[in-house]
């Protein structure tokens, strides 16, 4: 068809949407070493200069989720190393730690965290909690091994209680299966209603359009129907080969059914495609189209909820989410590939997806009417 | 001298003329740079996750267990919004996102925790959907945890004997304070919205340069004398100053973020962050054909850019060959920066390394401005 030739003469969109695609799966694969981030570095504050606080030291550097980058007996070097975001937070051993703990005077321990970098921060509190409980079991244990206790029993002494945490369809904790889960199909999703946009507004642009309808024989489905096919089925080699290397590759997790998340997919590039002729046959224009369609495409990124919950969202935000297509693609996700949940609680989002289709072709009669009399200012 | 002043001058008024005759990008400039900020933190508006629904399996129903979760149905990060008998009930429930976590009490829970040598367990499951879920209920939980914990051990230490003063010196021989410096609320607004802002300032600049660059192209306007570089350097940095005053140093005020940095800090840091980022946009500007393929470039940067930097991600956990890439992008210095100066109190000074860095890649992409206006020019004048 005419669109094929149209495609290759003008290549170099094309690349650059598979190109960015690749340049996207390559980059938030490789980005995020082992996806899990376990240690951040860490200072040290030791104002006790005793035996004792440089043993515990010691033995928190012998710790392996920790990582301590700086020892000092300066809280304001600690701090300043903080702000230059050189570590993320800051142990303090006050003074006469040593002489306190043996009068049974109950030394405080003080640390410090920083919340500018969330994630930096969390894990350092994390660590923060790990070396507390050394310093505190610590004494402990010397005072009921010298009473001769077997250690198994020092430990339930110690912990009478304790927190199984099981993470639910993602037990290791892994940050990249969260976020490319869901960071990739919006790239996607993003290059699908651009390049759709582009292709039909390009014409309307250059003023092509009644070529364009002269060849599918003035028939307006057709014509959209032929355009739209190769387009399409890049998308759908693109968002099958992102899904093989996700979830056969990279080994990401899918509980439920593998065939049902594609198929969501699959939903999911169709609504972009939709909510893209939609957009062109509202604005005519081909730069305002490219533009509005973009700025609701990135929304997506936040809107979807799956880094910031939608629960914590205002009403009237919340709502807005949900005339974005990758919320509802985020939801199909969860249910299933985490939570293995039976097909009637994605199908209300996959219904929604559809909906965004069929809102392509309510504008077709406007559309139609740009595309013969070109009633649009052109710039 | 005359001579040489007067092209800059005629070449940045011809830009400043430029922008505002093209609405697409005083839209950009002006429009999407002031209303994104405005959005992003409608969005994040509430800047903790409260409340987040969990389900109750509690198959020892015991007055210690009873206890636990009324403590724990006190603490702000969660709500127990069902009672289920079985764990299969909850299963269902967490499948249907009706509560986005689980605990567990088994059947044992009491007598565990009334055997002196006993260990009882909890079981907490924690929706994966998303990390925050995880961080309210899993940290919520360990702290109310400890805190029961500790009681238990006083109790069993008070049964053999032991006075409570003693006791406690050995179940927590060590009492801890937690303090978050700087941004006490330590919500994902107060630790999102700087990098936003300094992204917003970063994409619009780059994106507007480039559709004025691919503009110029599409029409034949194109100029690449040193004055038309200096000149359009020039007609950028001073309607951006002015926005970025207003981003960087009024609305976090206005919106109520964390904002500590001295405002002379941040005015400075405006300077060669600036710099930086057009002379970039406008090296990249040579190589775009038109309008639209900045639009690409916008899209497919936004992201990759933001992670990069190690914001999102720490940045200890990027690996080196990605860092580098980073380290040549104005946003990465600049980000840190601002994070620094703005949420951390850190003075100029203190932030040298970020601050310096920006000054060479204002140098850099100067020079590499000049090497490609030149070689542009040199094409253009062999072409006509």
């Amino acid at each position: 068809m005419r669109e094929l030739h149209m495609m290759f003469a003008r290549p170099l969109y094309l690349f650059a949407s598979v190109g960015v695609m690749v340049l996207s799966t390559f980059f938030f694969l490789t980005l995020m070493k082992g996806g899990t981030a376990e240690q951040m570095p860490v200072a040290v504050v030791d104002l006790d200069q005793t035996s004792i606080s440089r043993r515990l030291i010691h033995e928190m550097q012998a710790t392996p989720s920790v990582d301590i980058r700086l020892i000092t007996n300066s809280y304001p070097e600690a701090r300043k190393a903080m702000q230059q975001g050189k570590i993320y937070g800051i142990f303090v051993i006050p003074e006469g730690f040593y002489s306190d703990l043996v009068a049974f005077k109950r030394p405080q321990l003080d640390f410090y965290i920083t919340n500018a970098y969330t994630v930096g921060g969390n894990t350092a509190y994390k660590q923060m909690l790990t070396m507390v409980n050394l310093t505190s079991g610590a004494f402990q244990r010397e005072v009921l091994r010298k009473k001769g206790l077997p250690d198994d029993v020092i430990m339930h002494r110690i912990q009478p209680l304790a927190i199984e945490g099981h993470m639910v369809a993602n037990p290791w904790g892994n940050y990249s299966v969260y976020l490319v889960s869901t960071i990739l199909p919006g790239i996607l999703g993003l290059i699908c209603i651009m390049l759709t946009i582009f292709a039909i507004g390009f014409e309307l642009k250059m003023r092509t359009s009644h070529a364009w309808l002269r060849a599918a024989g003035g028939n307006y489905t057709v014509a959209m129907i032929g355009k739209l096919i190769p387009y399409t089925l890049i998308y759908l080699i693109l968002g099958v080969g992102c899904h093989l290397i996700l979830y056969r590759f990279a080994g990401f997790p899918v509980y439920g059914s593998t065939a049902r998340l594609m198929f969501g997919l699959l939903l999911y590039i169709f609504a972009m495609e939709g909510l893209g002729i939609t957009l062109i046959g509202l604005l005519p224009t081909l730069r305002d189209a490219l533009s509005i369609g973009t700025f609701y495409a990135m929304l997506g990124f936040s809107l979807s909820g799956f880094t910031y919950p939608n629960m914590s969202m205002l009403a009237p935000v919340k709502a807005l989410s949900y005339i974005e297509p990758l919320r509802h693609y985020y939801l199909i996700y969860v249910n299933e590939a985490l939570m293995a949940a039976p097909i009637e609680n994605s199908l209300p989002n996959m219904l929604a997806l559809t909906l965004f289709m069929g809102a392509s072709i309510c504008v077709a009669p406007r559309l139609h009417r740009a595309l013969v009399y070109w009633n649009y200012p052109l710039k | 001298m005359s001579n040489f002043k007067y092209p800059i001058v005629k070449a940045f008024v011809a830009e400043l003329i430029r922008i505002f005759r093209d609405p697409g990008v005083t839209v950009i400039f002006i429009v999407a740079t002031l209303a994104y900020p405005l959005i992003y933190r409608a969005i994040y508006w509430n800047e903790q996750i409260t409340d987040v629904p969990v389900a109750v399996v509690d198959l020892s129903s015991s007055p210690q267990s009873r206890a636990f979760l009324h403590q724990w149905n006190a603490t702000p990060d969660i709500r127990l919004t069902h009672t289920c008998t079985s764990m299969a009930e909850a299963e269902q429930l967490l499948r249907d996102q009706k509560v986005h976590g689980i605990i567990y009490f088994p059947r044992d829970f009491a007598r565990q925790l009334a055997d002196p040598l006993g260990q009882a367990h909890i079981s907490l499951y924690c929706d994966m959907s998303s990390f925050l879920y995880m961080k309210a209920i899993y940290l919520s939980c360990n702290n109310v945890m400890l805190e029961s914990m500790r009681n238990i051990q006083i109790d069993r230490y008070e049964q053999m004997g032991v006075d409570k003063h003693f006791a406690w010196a050995l179940v927590q021989d060590a009492p801890y304070t937690e303090t978050a410096l700087f941004t006490p609320t330590g919500g994902y607004g107060s630790f999102l919205i700087p990098a936003v802002l300094m992204l917003i300032l970063h994409q619009t600049l780059f994106f507007g340069i480039c559709m004025l660059g691919g503009t110029a192209r599409e029409e034949n306007e194109e100029t690449y004398s040193f004055s038309s570089l200096i000149g359009r350097a020039g007609a950028c940095f001073t309607i951006y100053y002015g926005m970025a005053a207003v981003l960087l140093g009024f609305l976090p005020r206005l919106f109520d973020i964390p904002h500590i940095g001295s405002i002379g800090d941040i005015l400075l840091l405006i300077g060669p962050y600036l710099l930086a980022v057009i002379f970039f946009s406008l090296c990249v500007s040579v190589f775009i054909r038109n309008r639209e393929s900045g639009l690409v470039l916008l899209v497919s940067s936004s992201l990759i850019f933001l992670f990069m930097a190690g914001i999102s991600w720490p940045k200890e956990m990027i690996p080196d060959a990605w860092w580098y890439i980073a380290a040549c992008i104005p946003y990465t210095w600049g980000s840190h920066a601002f994070i620094h100066i703005n949420s951390m109190g850190a003075s100029l000074s203190t932030t040298g390394t970020e601050y310096i860095a920006l000054w060479v890649l204002t140098g850099v992409y100067f020079l590499l401005a000049c090497g490609l206006f030149y070689i542009r020019r040199k094409k253009l004048i062999t072409e006509n």
